[in-house]
């Protein structure tokens, strides 16, 4: 017990005392709030400069219509709206060809972001066309898909004799859907968004600090073997109990650093209104959805199952390969398989009870991060959620088994790289 | 009588291809230093990891220090300095040294005071530095040697296991190995060494066993080795060069069966009937101004050849020593 705990002491504090661990401990929730945050913030920003892009194009009207004139006011923001609007040009179905080509050069020499084509098809109500250099600015394209969908809805209303201010009024509806969550605990703020992302940052914690400290386990093993320590220590404590220290040793570190972050995040989230104001964001409703205390610890359960399981996997990589160069080889299978539970993330995001989602939350290499995902979103039956834990836990167990048999031997192997089939008759060996 | 401080009885290791050890037995008795003999890949190294519980034997049992090897408190008992040596490579000096005590048993307080003493006698600590406050990789080559070597000792153990320890040691560290094995004997310890360099062995050892092929070749103390291999070489000097009626004597097939005189000293190996005296005689009627004639008791190195052979070393093995 004294040697267990002395390999998991050097293996703790080797790693807490090095920088590597100060500056991620400090920096690392920026870093990750910059990754989760950052692509939303610039999007945010390309919606701001919108109505600047829509009017920085040519509207080519070959309906005969003043439809043109009505979707470019629309873009600009209406009658009462500012700014310069967009360059409306009559053309007849015979010219309109040679007018896309003058287009495209505009939009080609930079003087225009791209133009939209309005013809019969559109006053039929089935489409416009636009070709530009921003076709791939969602948000804007919707917008410019919306203004003309509305000007043909207005000019419709018009014709069939209606006065536009009331056609006016008529159309501009604009419903936004409150929701509440209702559990089994009672009526919760139901900000979607909220759970959203409390859901995503927890699945992406735990997906990062189990790669991050099960591939820092592989190179603790590959070290070993590399500067050829492993064969003294294991002179004097058993392979079972070094990859055990080990993986504890590296996973408390992973836990200190969680414990850490999660602390930090829980003193800002009890000072949010002040810190939000200081940033002019005081009305913002950021409240983190209650989980409840099962729900914490179970989370808690899957972290640690799901480390070990990841850790015994790693642990075996490592064993196995003689430099970094063949580690990143022989990681990628098990890298591949903790990727799968984040490359689905999206869809899970969407249907956290739908068939994927159980499925993805009950199997041992995806339950870990995507159990705890769900539960972060909203209840998930008691079956399930056992089941889940059971399957995580028998294959850590297993994991960690399979692992250590591998480490023994591998430990004191080097040399040619070993295939499959000569891994299974380490595991089978005496 | 105690056990001896190793037995090993019948014990067969086979790896995937090929027999590493076959039916090994030997005893170590307590307070000796003995030397294990033999070619690269003769299964040196396999037969000390099984010593040491690293591996297990396919057959065989294996006894130290009067129990069974996989005792868990044994290895306690026991420092080891592999083939391989190696440290973690960004760590404290002490803190390893620490570590690899704390493994063996040690408390962190008891492994700080003598870490202390053997950076001291080693020459790696004195007034004016602390060569253990340093990381690992900051120390020279020598030094991590005997960092390593401190970090097999720290415990005090009872037996000692060398593997190939004079490999890759310059002189002044070689020596220094060679005075703390000497120490040990001298405080009761069992030493064992694996080596291919039959001149330390013969110098140091107590006791040897030759090994090759993984089976024991000849063992024992290393007077009975010797003078169980009858001498039949006679070491001869003259203060002139040698007459031709001298010569004709050295080349007489009833006496001489084989002249060396590549040195300095000629080496004359004697006819199977024939005997040294005669030789003497002969060579004195001849007229031989003699500056010396000795039987010399044959080297380990030569007993080493002569056992082992050109064979010894079975192709395609490699790596373990």
């Amino acid at each position: 017990m004294n040697k267990l705990m002395a390999v998991i002491r050097r293996e703790y504090f080797e790693r807490v005392r090095s920088r590597w661990f100060l500056l991620a401990t400090v920096f690392g929730p920026v870093l990750f709030g910059a990754l989760l945050f950052l692509p939303a913030i610039l999007t945010a920003r390309d919606k701001a400069k919108g109505p600047e892009e829509l009017s920085r194009i040519v509207i080519l009207d070959a309906t005969g219509t003043d439809l043109g004139e009505r979707v470019s006011s629309a873009l600009g923001g209406g009658l009462s709206g500012s700014g310069s609007n967009a360059v409306v040009e009559s053309v007849s179905s015979a010219s309109l060809t040679a007018a896309e080509e003058r287009a495209t050069a505009l939009v080609t020499s930079d003087s225009m972001r791209g133009y939209l084509v309005l013809d019969s098809a559109t006053l039929a109500g089935r489409s416009a066309r636009y070709a530009g250099a921003n076709t791939t600015a969602m948000l804007d394209m919707s917008a410019l898909g919306r203004a003309v969908q509305r000007q043909v809805q207005l000019m419709r209303m018009e014709a069939a004799g209606l006065e536009p201010s009331v056609s006016a009024a008529l159309t501009s509806v604009n419903v936004s859907l409150v929701t509440e969550r209702l559990t089994k605990r009672g009526r919760t703020d139901g900000n979607p968004l909220a759970g959203f992302l409390f859901g995503v940052a927890v699945a992406m914690l735990l997906y990062m600090t189990i790669f991050i400290y099960g591939l820092n386990v592989m190179r603790g093993v590959l070290e070993e073997k590399q500067s050829r320590v492993a064969e003294v220590v294991m002179s004097s404590v058993s392979a079972s109990r070094l990859l055990i220290g080990k993986v504890v040793g590296v996973g408390s570190v992973g836990l200190t650093q969680l414990v850490i972050w999660v602390g930090r995040g829980w003193v800002m989230y009890s000072f949010r209104d002040k810190v939000l104001s200081r940033f002019d964001a005081g009305g913002l409703p950021l409240v983190i959805p209650d989980i409840g205390l099962l729900g914490g610890a179970m989370i808690f359960l899957f972290f640690i199952f799901g480390f070990l399981f990841y850790a015994g996997l790693f642990a075996a990589v490592g064993a196995t390969v003689n430099s970094e160069q063949e580690a990143q080889q022989a990681q990628m299978p098990v890298v591949l398989l903790l990727l799968l539970s984040i490359m689905f993330l999206q869809n899970i995001l969407l249907n956290p009870d739908g068939m994927l989602s159980v499925v993805l939350s009950t199997l041992p290499f995806s339950a870990p991060i995507v159990m705890p995902l769900r539960l972060s979103m909203g209840e998930v039956p008691t079956v399930q959620l056992f089941g889940a834990l059971a399957s995580v836990m028998v294959s850590a167990v297993a994991a960690t088994w399979l692992a250590s048999r591998i480490y023994r031997v591998g430990l004191l192997m080097y040399g040619k790289r070993p295939g499959v089939r000569e891994i299974a008759r380490w595991v089978s060996r005496r | 009588m105690t056990e001896p401080a190793v037995a090993i009885r019948q014990v067969v290791k086979r790896y995937d291809g090929h027999v590493a050890v076959r039916d090994l037995s030997l005893t170590v008795p307590r307070g000796t230093v003995y030397g294990l003999l033999g070619p690269n890949g003769a299964g040196k190294t396999t037969s000390i990891r099984m010593l040491l519980n690293i591996i297990a034997p396919d057959e065989g049992d294996i006894r130290v220090l009067g129990r069974p090897n996989d005792d868990p408190d044994i290895v306690d008992r026991i420092g080891y300095l592999p083939e391989e040596r190696g440290l973690y490579r960004k760590m404290q000096v002490r803190r390893v040294l620490r570590f690899l005590g704390e493994l063996k048993g040690l408390s962190g307080k008891d492994a700080d005071r003598r870490i202390d003493s053997w950076l001291e006698k080693l020459g790696l600590k004195n007034g004016s530095e602390d060569w253990g406050a340093a990381k690992v990789d900051e120390l020279s080559r020598g030094m991590q040697q005997k960092v390593q070597f401190i970090g097999s000792l720290l415990h005090e153990p009872e037996l000692v296991i060398l593997d190939e320890p004079f490999s890759g040691l310059d002189p002044i560290n070689a020596q220094a190995l060679k005075d703390t094995v000497l120490d040990l004997r001298k405080q009761g310890r069992t030493v064992i060494f694996s080596t291919h360099i039959m001149d330390n062995a013969e110098r140091m050892c107590d006791s040897v066993c030759i090994i090759a092929r993984g089976e024991v070749v000849l063992d024992g103390r290393v007077t009975d080795v010797q003078s169980s291999h009858a001498t039949r070489l006679v070491a001869l000097a003259f203060t002139e060069p040698p007459s031709t009626a001298v010569r004709a004597v050295l080349s007489d097939r009833s006496l001489v069966a084989r002249l060396d005189d590549s040195d300095r000293t000629l080496e004359a190996e004697l006819a199977p009937d024939a005997q040294a005296p005669a030789l003497l005689t002969r060579l004195v009627s001849a007229g031989a101004q003699l500056e010396r004639f000795e039987l010399v008791r044959p080297s380990l190195h030569r007993i080493f050849l002569e056992r082992v052979g050109a064979t010894g070393v079975e192709a395609g093995m490699s790596g373990h020593g």
